[in-house]
């Protein structure tokens, strides 16, 4: 139990990433399907970013001197995260660009509804 | 000569450079011969390098002046230079045939983007076999998701936006948990390159048991649910179905194939078979690989689309791999892994055919398609060759991969195995035999009513790639007994 | 949106957010940003730029022809830059490379100045090509 209080970070990490996975598979409206696989990628994000840091140390950032290495905190999962919020940007474009035309040719943004429509 | 040493990082580079100079270029016949040079080049490019390998072994080659594990490297192997090799022909003889109909299909306004995506799709799953980065494997899964999504959508059919969307929500949700595990794992070994993960994960087994069979889990569920293992795979018959038949062929030859061969590389090279074993998950593989087989060849029977057929069709064969997978000894993986050579082959063959017959008959259900035999007798040859290979005909790769997968489950003493493969080979039998009778034997009346029949209806030159790739299925079968001795020879180094 | 004090006030703006993502651009490989925040925040710019003074004014100075063939030029030389990069390094060529430096100058890492400009300015008009196909359909 005290683990889990000691990384409290990396629990609110997960608690996101269940919250965006069931709006994803849970509500028909697109957007909200893409604003809960936004909360999710997020969530994974911030998870990944919260395993960098070690207590004590600074931030990776020349400020003045250089010091050695030992003296920062890990800079790679911030550097990764950078091209993961890239991919998540692009897959969010890429799902409203759908949302759009789904939008031009049925008139609503209702997953149940356009199924109805289709199967009718 | 080094210098091949640097051809699988060229046969992933010139089709993406090539692909960024396409939205500058405003004649589509050029556009067209840049697509074919490019995937002509990667096919070339990978076949140098399997020769290179042949004689030489296995190599690393580290991308930049860094070497692993602060830098990225690729593993350039026997196993990783077939399945490319597989890969890059496969969409070269796709190219080759949508050259001369593209524009029927999608119009003439979208050739240049949809080249363009072709290209980043397959550029990326190039790289995502010979990666040996598991960040740098996950950018390619997301790059090849995000194009193949376009792909799908490229003719503007209602129900393929609605399949576009469906494979996108999937697909981000297998991103999702394959992220979700690898941060999991990067927490307990602090390393993202593939070989190094391996070299500590045994020490984080002993001390952070429960994370690594998290992590192990979220990777198959992510990687599955971009492979279409049995209950996920609701995504694969609306996208293969509804979209175009060029993208139909590629995606579903080459797409879910390179996942497969990146969920072989995480599980053996990264995690280790004894892990794999120790873990429970072959039991999951081999009931969730039995449970598709049959199920994905029962739907099949009930559709009444062709290309619906084929792709319920391409979930069964997915539970073929799976149960190789799940066998757990060396033949087992060896004759699944050959199994996505063959089937890769044979999907885009019997996609692109099935594209042709429907294009002469009018439609794609499969009443419209009796006796279209006396119209496009070509391709419906082309297309009982790919079928027979399918139901398990000796020579073709189907039966071969059968045959290894069944004495496979002998040796590893789960016998009750082949009744699976042997129940759903006849399964296969049931929808793939009735369109070929009915096509060349059954004389129907009413079919050439208002329809200006004329001898030369089929276009010869225009069947010249599938003839080809007929071909190329045929000496896959005919080798098979060399690939899938050199892939036992590599597995066996893994195991 | 036409207000006389939306565009005197975007247009004492503008340069300013512009030199700003300049200087994260330029700056990435020693503090937080680079090429991607640095590509958004002139992408921002020029969003602004747009819905304040009317699409025709902003296709007049931003066309499209111009920003796809910056695009295609800066993603044609990445990749000619990383390949040759590759080329280099994974061979063990040891041919001529822009120098290290000491970390904490601008002018330090190999390629990570030129890369992070390329970056910046294909981010920059892909988002301004997001806003003008979501809002209007049309570039």
């Amino acid at each position: 139990m005290e683990r889990l209080i000691a990384n409290y970070v990396e629990v609110c990490a997960i608690m996101l990433f269940g919250v965006g996975f069931m709006t994803l598979l849970m509500h028909n409206n697109m957007i909200k399907k893409i604003i809960g696989l936004n909360i999710m990628d997020t969530a994974v994000f911030l998870f990944f970013i919260a395993k960098g840091y070690i207590s004590g140390k600074q931030a990776p950032i020349v400020v003045g001197k250089l010091e050695e290495a030992s003296a920062y905190i890990n800079p790679v999962p911030t550097s990764l995260m950078l091209t993961g919020i890239v991919v998540a940007v692009s897959t969010t474009a890429l799902a409203l660009a759908l949302t759009l035309r789904l939008h031009q040719k049925y008139g609503t943004i209702e997953l149940d509804e356009i199924i109805r429509l289709r199967e009718a | 000569m080094e210098y091949i040493k640097s051809f699988p990082v060229f046969a992933l580079l010139i089709p993406l450079m090539l692909s960024f100079a396409m939205p500058l270029i405003k004649s589509d016949r050029t556009i067209k011969n840049l697509a074919l040079i490019s995937s002509a080049s990667s096919m070339a490019l990978c076949g140098l390098a399997l020769k290179y390998v042949i004689e030489h072994g296995a190599y690393k080659y580290k991308m930049g002046h860094f070497e692993a594990p602060l830098g990225i490297e690729f593993q350039v192997g026997m196993f990783e230079c077939i399945m490319a090799l597989t890969f890059t022909a496969v969409t070269f003889l796709v190219v080759m045939h949508s050259s001369g109909r593209i524009e029927k299909e999608i119009g003439s306004r979208n050739i240049q983007i949809y080249y363009l995506l072709m290209n980043i799709f397959y550029a990326s799953l190039v790289g995502m076999v010979f990666t040996n980065d598991i960040f740098n494997a996950f950018v390619f899964i997301e790059v090849s998701t995000l194009a193949a999504c376009g792909m799908v959508v490229a003719n503007s059919d209602g129900r393929s936006i609605v399949a576009a969307i469906k494979y996108l929500v999937y697909s981000s949700i297998g991103s999702g948990l394959v992220l979700m595990g690898m941060a999991f794992l990067y927490s307990i070994t602090g390393n993202l390159n593939i070989e190094f993960i391996n070299a500590e994960i045994a020490n984080a087994w002993q001390e952070y048991e429960k994370v690594v069979l998290i992590s192990m889990a979220l990777f198959v569920f992510g990687l599955g649910i971009k492979a279409a293992i049995f209950p996920l795979h609701v995504w694969m018959p609306d996208a293969y179905a509804y979209a175009n038949n060029t993208s139909s062929a590629l995606i579903s030859g080459i797409g879910a194939k390179a996942i497969i061969v990146l969920l072989v590389k995480v599980l053996y090279s990264m995690f280790g078979s004894e892990l794999v074993a120790q873990s429970g998950l072959l039991k999951v593989f081999t009931a969730l690989g039995v449970m598709g087989m049959m199920m994905g060849s029962v739907f099949a029977i009930f559709q009444s689309d062709i290309k619906r057929m084929l792709a319920y069709s391409s979930v069964a064969q997915m539970g073929y791999i799976f149960l190789g997978l799940g066998i757990g000894n060396v033949l087992g993986l060896a004759a699944a892994m050959f199994h996505v050579i063959g089937h890769s082959v044979t999907k885009a063959l019997l996609f692109m055919s099935a594209g042709r017959l429907a294009e002469g008959a009018g439609g794609v259900s499969i009443e419209k398609l009796e006796s279209v035999g006396a119209r496009r007798p070509v391709s419906l040859g082309l297309y009982s060759v790919g079928a027979l290979s399918m139901i398990g005909i000796p020579i073709l790769p189907g039966f071969v991969s059968k045959w290894s997968l069944s004495i496979a489950s002998i040796e590893a003493g789960k016998g009750l195995l082949l009744a699976a493969i042997i129940l759903s080979s006849i399964l296969n039998c049931v929808y793939y035999l009735p369109v070929i009778i009915k096509g060349y034997f059954k004389k129907s009346e009413g079919a050439f009513d208002g329809i200006k029949f004329t001898r030369r209806e089929e276009s010869q030159i225009g069947t010249l790639p599938l003839v080809v790739l007929a071909g190329i299925v045929i000496g896959v079968g005919a080798l098979s007994g060399d690939i899938i001795n050199a892939f036992s020879f590599e597995f066996s180094k893994l195991m | 949106m036409s207000s006389t004090i939306l565009s005197v006030v975007s247009s004492v703006v503008i340069p300013f957010i512009q030199l700003f993502g300049v200087y994260v651009i330029i700056n990435g490989h020693i503090s937080p940003g680079g090429g991607f925040a640095g590509g958004t925040i002139i992408g921002a710019s020029l969003i602004l730029y747009r819905m304040v003074s009317g699409s025709d004014a902003a296709r007049n100075r931003y066309p499209y022809s111009r920003l796809i063939k910056i695009t295609c030029f800066s993603l044609l030389s990445y990749g000619l830059i990383k390949g040759y990069s590759f080329i280099n390094g994974g061979l063990d060529l040891h041919m001529y490379d822009l120098p290290i430096g000491t970390p904490g100058n601008i002018f330090s890492g190999r390629y990570l100045l030129p890369l992070n400009i390329f970056v910046g300015a294909i981010v920059a008009s892909v988002m301004y090509f997001f806003y003008s196909l979501f809002s209007e359909g049309e570039i």
